[in-house]
């Protein structure tokens, strides 16, 4: 069950943290007219 | 709130459905019991990594044949998300063999084969990090993704060509019983689809960053990337 839950955890760190960082990426280098 | 934003929530809105279908309603394994849960993003994650690196692939191509820099940008950006999901598949799967082989790893033909598509496209995204930006850059990455692809179909026959640890395919011999199929069939068509929106926002930001970089270096960058431009009629 352990390696259940750390399968899913680093699964959705790894794709939830790529995702959130990348938005924030694109925030900064969007012109504020463009947002 | 961007329509990348809005992409963004929808993907993350069906892979919360996906975990909702893995957890509540895909019937425990009888043998592996709650471990073999692991399977259905596993396998979905290599879907969508071999999806990301036909991107790649034909991005490399469509870039040789008309040096399309659209088609470089979803070439990185195939790549860097592909990356990010045989990482996933990579680790769930050791985590999975852990229970079930006794051991996290097998150099087995098909854990292999997938480590080495990983090992090819960290190499294709350390290309275009540490070559100087440019048509040459960019050539020699659409080579390296094009001769990369070879790998998938390796990494996909590899259960059948030899003998390996690692399980022969379940979905096309209709080894699962229904309420596994149609849980994996869901849960890979929202991997796929998340997927799909970290290409789509990847290409805008590499499209951003070549806006910023023209606009910092216009000569020099114009000079490499256009063959009809500066450097064109420099000769």
């Amino acid at each position: 069950m352990i390696y259940l839950v750390i399968a899913y955890a680093f699964a959705v760190a790894l794709l939830g943290g790529y995702l959130y960082f990348s938005l924030r990426q694109l925030r900064e280098l969007t012109p504020r007219r463009e947002r | 709130m961007s329509s990348y934003v809005k992409a963004a929530a929808g993907a993350v809105v069906l892979m919360l459905l996906a975990a909702g279908a893995i957890f509540l309603y895909a019937p425990t394994d009888a043998l592996q019991g709650p471990v073999q849960r692991i399977f259905y993003l596993h396998v979905s994650s290599a879907v969508a990594a071999f999806g990301c690196f036909a991107v790649v692939l034909i991005g490399g191509v469509i870039y040789l044949r008309n040096e399309s820099v659209t088609a470089d940008r979803f070439a990185r950006a195939g790549a860097l998300v592909g990356v990010l999901f045989t990482t996933v598949t990579l680790v769930m799967g050791m985590l999975w063999a852990k229970p079930v082989w006794g051991s996290f790893w097998a150099w087995d033909a098909r854990l292999t084969s997938t480590l080495v598509l990983w090992i090819i496209y960290a190499g294709y995204l350390l290309v275009r990090r540490l070559a100087e930006p440019g048509r040459q850059a960019a050539r020699l990455a659409a080579v390296v993704g094009i001769f990369g692809f070879i790998d998938v179909p390796v990494v996909y026959y590899s259960v059948t060509w030899w003998r390996t640890q690692h399980p022969g395919p379940v979905i096309v011999s209709n080894a699962l019983p229904p309420e596994m199929l149609s849980t994996f069939l869901f849960t890979m068509a929202c991997t796929v689809a998340l997927a799909a929106v970290m290409i789509v926002i990847r290409y805008r930001i590499e499209t951003l960053l070549d806006t910023k970089q023209t606009s910092t270096e216009p000569a020099k960058v114009l000079a490499s990337r256009e063959p009809s431009g500066l450097a064109g009629r420099a000769r």
